[in-house]
């Protein structure tokens, strides 16, 4: 507690002005009335004596007090030892006790600050779309690509107060699909088809958003199938080094996925 | 040894008669409070989009989810969009209150509530500045953050004026508001719509109960005794929270940090240029060429970044070195919003960075804020009350607090 300065200095010093009645005198105001207890330099108080409220409370009290006081020191020693061994690397303790930390950690209390650690993303990932649309007549056609996170990065350019939206959602839902799928882009558990039904719905939305199907169809129509696919391109290195790197772009193609009839219309407009 | 138990002795005493740090935990329950208020009123149009049952993440999908990892959320109580609207409302209002420190504990609930409802409706919108809030607003239930600069510190100066006049002072909105949402959490846990975790609704039957309690026992019991016990109970918890915080800040720079050491980019001295250069990162492309032109320049800011975050938990040792970091950090952070593109995030961290700051500052910060407001007031043709002047005073609150 040393680090928190006059925070919990104050009191003891000579010139900030001292408090009214400590806590054990709040109850009877009779006795605040009268000269409250010195608040001057720490060194003054006879040492070793409690100066607080609970000298004013008998010993069944102070065991409660004793008893509180231990529960809540325990309580924050286990956490903040919780915490630690949640964000430390995996570790002798965490490999032994980690269902443990997890029990303590999840859901409420997860956490992430490995910001742009250990190196920061050196290449832009871009998610684009096409879509396969039914027009009127039933003619089928298959819409061009479209780069949503080009869009993204439009919508955010300039922009003192970038919307989750913008920032977050597709960027955020395209590294749950990675993470949640392996190289064959077979999903892994249910965060997997979670992360799929997202990512679909997060595509017809935005498709819908372009009027991707009046492009396509030149009217009415419907979204039957959509296809993602990621373009992956490194941030050309800076002009003052000697590095370099590749700047073609390699790709991922998703499958083609059916988009299910009440999905077609886009949800939130 | 006789020095051991009198350092000890003398530390029991310290947590026990005050909560600490009176100003550092209303800085911080404003600075989160306002940085969720900000954010909820900018995603005001995006809200269906983010936290609606037909966004993207939709209903089902989030159902889905919070059932196999049993997070908090009012949203998955009902797929309603009424309901989504009166959540996103109170989300709103409650961060609002608890800005302005009114009825600070309950509004510190309810903000927590407001907090994780959307948050973990829809988990997969969040960044690192959410993250923060996350868990700041859990731990902010359990401070007295409203021993100064809040509408409850006022009222408990007034109430505390009115008895020393002899006048009766009985508070009706206290428990009514404390039935109203007594009744709301029975009928939820009785329709059996609080699933998931227990803990967050053993926290709010554990608010719910000792505020009761406290409301007992500063009616009835006139001895004094159990109500000096709630109070030191309250400090210790207090005390006890307000080390956590401090703690997490610490573990989020220490974390940040250490990751970095290990990183390529960070020790050749590139890194900061990256995310200048992510299409998601760089709102100002052309500001971004200007601050990575130089190499050198880079490179200072790259390792200097990586000292700071690892220095910082240890120079909480030393006063003045602290607070130099300190506002190296936040100055970083102020950057960072608009560079990056982070404004919620930046604001998030400068309000944990703000529980570190020294008491004379913000103090004065305190004392100009006022002066401000009663020239504003004064200009707006009315002069303010007495009453309404900045509280020197940290001890008033505790009904504010408890209330």
């Amino acid at each position: 507690m040393d680090a928190y300065d006059e925070g919990s200095d104050a009191r003891h010093r000579p010139d900030v002005p001292s408090r009214p009645a400590p806590p054990g005198e709040r109850g009877a105001p009779a006795e605040s009335a009268g000269p409250v207890e010195p608040s001057g330099p720490a060194g003054t108080h006879p040492l070793g004596e409690p100066r607080t409220g609970v000298a004013a409370l008998s010993l069944r009290y102070r065991i409660t007090v004793a008893l509180a006081l231990a529960v809540v020191a325990v309580g924050v020693c286990v956490h903040l030892g919780m915490t630690f061994l949640h964000v430390a690397p995996a570790n002798t303790v965490t490999k032994a006790h980690g269902e443990a930390v997890d029990d303590w950690i999840y859901p409420e209390f997860e956490q992430n600050w490995k910001l742009f650690a250990p190196n920061p993303l050196q290449q832009n990932i871009s998610i684009q779309v096409r879509a396969g649309v039914r027009g009127p007549e039933g003619m089928t056609s298959t819409t061009g690509w479209y780069d949503l996170s080009a869009e993204d990065g439009r919508a955010i350019d300039g922009n003192l107060l970038p919307s989750h939206t913008q920032q977050n959602e597709l960027r955020r839902a395209w590294d749950f699909y990675v993470a949640t799928h392996d190289s064959e882009n077979r999903p892994v558990g249910l965060r997997g088809s979670l992360s799929e039904s997202y990512l679909r719905r997060i595509m017809v939305l935005r498709l819908d958003r372009d009027h991707a199907v009046r492009a396509a169809t030149g009217g009415a129509g419907v979204i039957e199938r959509v296809q993602v696919r990621s373009r992956t391109s490194n941030v050309p290195p800076p002009r003052w080094s000697r590095e370099k790197v590749s700047t073609t772009p390699s790709y991922r193609e998703l499958p083609w996925w059916k988009v299910p009839q009440d999905e077609a219309a886009g949800g939130v407009r | 040894m006789n020095r051991l138990s009198m350092a000890v002795s003398g530390g029991i005493a310290r947590v026990t008669e005050a909560a600490l740090g009176p100003y550092q935990t209303a800085v911080i329950r404003i600075g989160f409070s306002a940085t969720w208020l900000l954010f909820l009123l900018r995603e005001l149009p995006h809200r269906h989009e983010l936290y609606g049952p037909d966004g993207p993440w939709s209903w089902d999908l989030a159902q889905q989810l919070t059932a196999s990892n049993g997070s908090f959320t009012t949203l998955m109580w009902s797929d309603g969009r009424v309901w989504f609207e009166i959540v996103y409302a109170l989300a709103v209002l409650s961060s609002a209150l608890l800005l302005l420190g009114w009825r600070t504990r309950t509004m510190s609930v309810l903000f927590m509530v407001g907090v994780l409802s959307l948050q973990n409706r829809s988990v997969f919108m969040g960044d690192g500045g959410d993250n923060v809030l996350h868990l700041m607003s859990v731990y902010l239930v359990f401070t007295r953050c409203a021993q100064v600069w809040s509408l409850d510190a006022r009222r408990a100066e007034r109430e505390r004026a009115a008895r020393a006049r002899g006048e009766r002072v009985t508070d009706r909105t206290g428990p009514a508001l404390w039935g109203v949402l007594g009744a709301v959490l029975a009928a939820v846990t009785l329709v059996g719509r609080m699933q998931g975790d227990w803990l967050i609704p053993a926290l709010l039957w554990t608010v719910w109960v000792a505020l009761a309690l406290w409301w007992l026992v500063g009616r009835r019991a006139r001895t004094g005794e159990p109500r000096i016990l709630l109070d030191v109970i309250g400090n210790v918890v207090h005390n006890g929270a307000l080390l956590v915080i401090m703690a997490e800040a610490c573990l989020i720079y220490a974390t940040a940090g250490w990751y970095k050491v290990q990183g390529s980019r960070w020790q050749d001295g590139t890194a900061v240029y990256y995310p200048l250069h992510l299409e998601y990162f760089s709102p100002w492309p052309a500001l971004a060429d200007l601050l990575s032109a130089s190499g050198t320049m880079v490179m200072l800011v790259t390792y200097g970044t990586v000292l700071v975050q690892v220095a910082f938990p240890f120079t909480l040792f030393n006063r003045r070195v602290k607070n130099v970091l300190l506002a190296v950090m936040m100055t970083e952070h102020a950057v960072i919003a608009v560079v990056l593109g982070l404004p919620f995030f930046s604001l998030a961290m400068i309000a944990a960075d703000a529980v570190f700051l020294p008491t004379g500052f913000l103090r004065r910060l305190g004392g100009r804020a006022t002066g401000v407001r009663d020239r504003l007031a004064r200009r707006g043709g009315r002069a303010s009350p007495p009453g309404q002047r900045a509280r020197e005073n940290p001890e008033a609150e505790h009904v504010g607090s408890g209330a």
